[in-house]
Parts: C-alpha cells; structure tokens; sequence
C-alpha cells in the first residue's frame, strides 16, 4: 500500500459514507457539555493539527513559494514570478507528460473497474471456497507497489523469464517490453491495474452488501437472468459507488510513483513518464526544484478538481 | 426427484462463469508470484538457467540463510520502528482528535475535519520536494522521529475518518451517564470511548503497519542513507544496484518482506477486512 491511495480510500469512505450520516443534533455532544466556552475541545485536536501544517500545508506553501523563484540545487534565489509556469506551459514535453498521464490512468481504470466489479459480484456470489478466493483476489494488492513491480520485471526479464519462454516458444521473441517506448507505457499500465484492482474490488463489495434483500427476490421471483439482473438492479444500485471508484482509482494512478520508479523510471525516451514521474526526475535527477514545484502544483490543481468531483457526488447522492 | 437433476445442472451451469472468471484471475495473478517463490528456492545457476524451470532443482534455502547481513536486518528493523512509531503517533493524536469531532460537532470543527480530509488527498509527491529541500537544510533528513511524523499526516486523515465511525456507534448515554457520574471529559475518553473502540483501534493499528511497511516513497525519498532505509528500499536494492547474479536472493527478500504483511492478514482477516471497507461503503 502506498500513501498515494491511502488519502484515496479515505475520501471514499468519507464520499460513500456520506448518505449514512445523521445530522448532527442527534449525535451531538451531551448537552450539558456544550457551551460557548468550552474551548478545551480544541486541545484535542491540537496536536493532529500541528501534524498537518508541519507536514502538508507547510510544504505545499513552500513549493508554491520555491515555484516563484529561481533556484539552483537545493537555493533557492531570486524572484522570478510566474517564470517557471511560463516554462512550464511552454515545454512541448509537457503535453507528452498530460498524455502519458490520460493513457497511463484511462488505460489503468478501464481494466481494474471491471475487473474489480467483476470480483466483487463473483465473490458475493460464491458461498464455497470464498476465504480461499478472496484471498486470491486480494493477493497483489496486498503486495507492496515494490514489490508488484519488481516481480514483474523479473517474471518478463528478456533473457530469463518464463514470460520470454512462452513467447519464444510462440515464435515472437524475447518478452523485452521495458526498452521500446509503447510497450513499457502498456506494461506499466497493465502491471499498476493489476495491483489496484482490489481496491475497487473492496469498495464494490461493501456497496454489494447491503443490496436489499427484498431486490434479488424480485428478481429471483421475476426470473430474470444474471444478465438481466446485472443490468438492471445491480448497476443502477452501484451507480454512485461506481462514480466514486473511478475517483478513486483515478487519483491513485494520477499519484502513482513507484511501479514506474521501480520498472521504468519514467523511461525509455520518458515514455512512461507521467506528470508525479516527472515532479520526482525533475527533483531527484535532474535537481530543478524550481520547475519541478511548478509541476506539482499543476498536478496538486488536478488532485483539487478530482476532490472536488468526489466531495459534489458525495452532496449529490440520493441512493 | 425427477425435477432435482435437471436443477442441479442448470445450476451448475449457473455457476460455470463464474468459476472459469476465478480460474482466469488465477492465472493471471499467480504465475509472478509462484516464479518468484520458486526463484527463491533455486542454486544460483539455475535462477538463470533457460528456458525456465518452474520446479526448482534441487531445493535450497541458501537464499534464505544468505539475507541475514547486517544491511538486510538494518532495513527489517527500520520498517519496524516506523510503522510502531506511527502507530503510537497516530494513535495518540487521532483518538482523541476523532473522538471531540464525533461528540463536539461544531462547524469550525467540521470545517477542520475537512480541511485535514482535503491536505491528506494532496499528492505525496507533491509535499516530498518541499519536505526533502526543507529536511535537507536542517539535518532533519535520516531521523527516526521526523519520517514517523511525515508517515504519520499522511495516514491522520484515514484513521480519523475510520475512528470516528467507531466512535459514532457508541451509545450517547452510556458517555452521559458517566458525565453525571462526575467523569471529567478526558475520563471518559479514557475509561469509556477507548475500551469500547478496541476493535477499531485494533484495525487502525494493523492497517497503519501494513501501510508503512509496504511504503516505498517516503523511504526513497526522505531517508537518503543506508542504514535509514526500509524493506521496500531493500527490495528495489537489489534491482538498481545489484551485479551479479542477485536474483535468488532478492526473490527470497521479497519473500520475507511479505510474510509479515500476509501473516497479518491470515491471522487478522476479518478485522484487516473491516480496516479496509468498513466504515464503509453504504451504496
């Protein structure tokens, strides 16, 4: 697990729990503990508080500061307005980047979406063998990213790996998919959904569960087919659960770091190099800090329109 | 007992897709991992041996015995004491921060919520450059308390929200009647809210470690020596620097980095579940 999808997978609890909610004067403090100065409460959230602006509010208010300057290394030097985003918007590499990006994240979602919705209604549905299964489907994810990524280019090493046996085999040569620039961007791609898809697999699941009973008899009663059934009640029950996967799942391949650092590190020819690849090789490789804090910010700009669409479901739900 | 069978064999029909769509996710999940256990156990020459065995012979745990070097146990211990650090950490200031914004509604408090709801989804990344060039002056960097800190924020957000899912499902009267016993509002915090949120401090605590252990940024990034790096580093270790003929034990390294993770999950599984989902998705 990785803290780019932690930060994810709490907005969805918070996004899906929303609808559950009771207002607050049926759960709110004992009445005879609420008054004007009872100031104490904030004690209480001091030091969480204290947490958060040291680590994140601190450091996005010094990037956007560093954004505005010249630097050099790790100094920061003079004021440079809105240079570095002029730059920024002026680099043809950054269209590269955004399309790196859509065809990284797009790719990744339209295979773990169904796949996840997939394995959660078979794992609903199964009664034998369902710890068994479910262990199965959850085992990438509970790989760290690390790992998932290494043991895939391991597995597809072009000189020893099974993967390069079978296509040998086939007549169509050593598997060395992480040198030509396509096919590292669909093997990074495939290799990030095949991690995360367990991830949308867990939220489907919770919202499977509390599909009413009385639903799946009409449906056994209408006799209706799987299909039918699929289409029809269980789609247009997940409706709001499936907005917010996709929010999700787009904001984690959106941060995604380390599958690409550990397989291709945004290469060859930066074909794999995604707008959070690109913040990480302008900071770590090629020490521009000045330009890479001006592409977080576009990409923290991003994260913000992606929040705000999964914070608007989450007003908007009806079901 | 003429109507059963055809019934039985329609359900088995029934049943078909969905076992050839687990047969399937089988073989497309498994094979990395079973090439990987199976690289483990393998005499160096055969790791590169092709075409591939899948069957390692002969069997050897060499690899195993070979992880034990100082660097190898150093990256164990690291993870370790991150992930206790901030299972303390987080623990300590999300309980109570979760319990006030359950029981002390206000709209500033909401507000608050929200706002640490909101800097906890801003990308790593984006942060790292910032907390990197800012440690870097300060000789920050490569400490123990200050990369606890940073993977403390970033899962405060998660375990806040989690907590106070608990903590809702305490019955209002159970913390009046303590009130009127003369409890002070931290004794009730202490004597009541945390017994009854055991189960759920419990998950916190075990998704916490799983998360950190698992991490590979921060470590990449905020711990630049050796000796402060954590098992995901020590896996990518092998990869980036290695020469030789390395694969043997970094697939035994692999290996054992997972145990700890997939023990947790065997001996917790319904409340690593409940840690991931619940709270949860209620449609």
């Amino acid at each position: 697990m990785s803290n780019d999808h932690t930060a994810a997978r709490g907005l969805a609890r918070e996004t899906l729990a929303g609808a559950g909610e009771t207002p607050p004067t049926r759960r709110g403090a004992p009445t005879a503990r609420r008054g004007r100065g009872d100031r104490q409460v904030w004690l209480y959230v001091i030091p969480v508080s204290a947490v958060f602006l040291f680590v994140f509010v601190g450091p996005l208010i010094y990037t956007a500061w560093t954004a505005l300057h010249e630097t050099t290394y790790y100094q920061i030097g003079e004021f440079s307005g809105l240079n570095s985003f002029v730059k920024l918007f002026s680099d043809p590499d950054l269209r590269k980047s955004i399309g790196t990006t859509l065809v990284f994240s797009l790719g990744a979602l339209v295979i773990a979406l169904p796949a996840g919705l997939l394995s959660a209604i078979v794992l609903n549905d199964i009664s034998r063998f369902k710890r068994t299964v479910r262990s199965l489907f959850l085992l990438t994810w509970l790989m760290s990213q690390a790992t998932a990524g290494t043991i895939w280019v391991w597995f597809l090493n072009p000189n020893f790996g099974p993967a390069t046996a079978i296509t040998t085999s086939l007549g169509f040569g050593p598997t060395d998919v992480f040198t030509t620039p396509a096919t590292a961007l669909l093997a990074v791609t495939l290799i990030t959904a095949w991690w995360s898809y367990p991830q949308a697999m867990l939220l489907f699941l919770g919202a499977l569960q509390t599909v009413p009973e009385e639903l799946r008899e009409s449906l056994r009663v209408d006799g209706g087919g799987i299909w039918h059934g699929f289409v029809h009640i269980t789609l247009p029950y997940l409706r709001n659960t499936i907005v917010s996967v996709v929010v999700v799942l787009l904001m984690l391949y959106v941060q995604m770091v380390t599958i690409i650092l550990v397989t291709t590190r945004g290469g060859p020819l930066a074909a794999t190099e995604t707008l959070s690849m690109r913040v990480f090789n302008q900071t770590f490789n090629e020490f521009d800090l000045s330009g890479a804090s001006a592409t977080a910010i576009l990409l923290f700009a991003v994260n913000i329109v992606l929040t705000l669409v999964a914070i608007r479901f989450r007003r908007k739900e009806t079901l | 007992m003429t109507a059963s069978r055809p019934r039985q064999a329609n359900h088995v029909l029934r049943r078909a897709p969905t076992w050839v769509y687990i047969i399937v996710s089988a073989l497309i999940v498994l094979p990395p991992v079973a090439w990987i256990v199976s690289t483990s156990l393998k005499v160096e020459k055969d790791t590169i041996q092709f075409p591939p065995q899948w069957v390692p012979d002969p069997i050897t745990f060499g690899n195993y015995t070979g992880l034990f070097t100082p660097t190898n146990i150093r990256f164990f211990v690291n993870s370790l004491l991150y992930a206790g650090g901030s299972i303390a950490l987080a623990l300590a200031i999300c309980i109570p921060a979760a319990y006030v914004a359950t029981r002390y509604r206000s709209r500033r408090m909401e507000a608050l919520m929200t706002g640490i709801l909101v800097f906890s989804m801003v990308p790593a990344i984006v942060v790292f450059i910032a907390l990197y060039s800012m440690f870097v002056k300060t000789a920050l960097i490569n400490t123990y308390p200050m990369l606890i800190v940073v993977y403390t924020a970033i899962i405060c957000g998660q375990t806040i929200l989690f907590l106070r899912n608990f903590i809702e499902n305490i019955p209002l009267e159970i913390e009046e009647a303590a009130a009127i016993d003369g409890c002070s509002r931290r004794q009730i915090l202490w004597r009541i809210v945390i017994p009854l949120i055991r189960p759920g401090i419990a998950a916190v605590a075990i998704f916490i470690f799983v998360f950190v252990w698992n991490d590979f940024l921060v470590g990449t990034v905020l711990a630049t020596t050796e000796d402060m790096k954590t098992v995901q580093n020590g896996i990518v270790r092998y990869i980036t620097t290695g020469f030789g003929n390395f694969w043997g034990l970094f697939a035994a390294f692999i290996v054992v980095a997972f145990v700890p993770v997939l023990a947790t999950f065997v001996a917790f599984q319904r409340w690593f579940i409940a840690g991931l989902t619940s709270g949860g998705v209620k449609g």
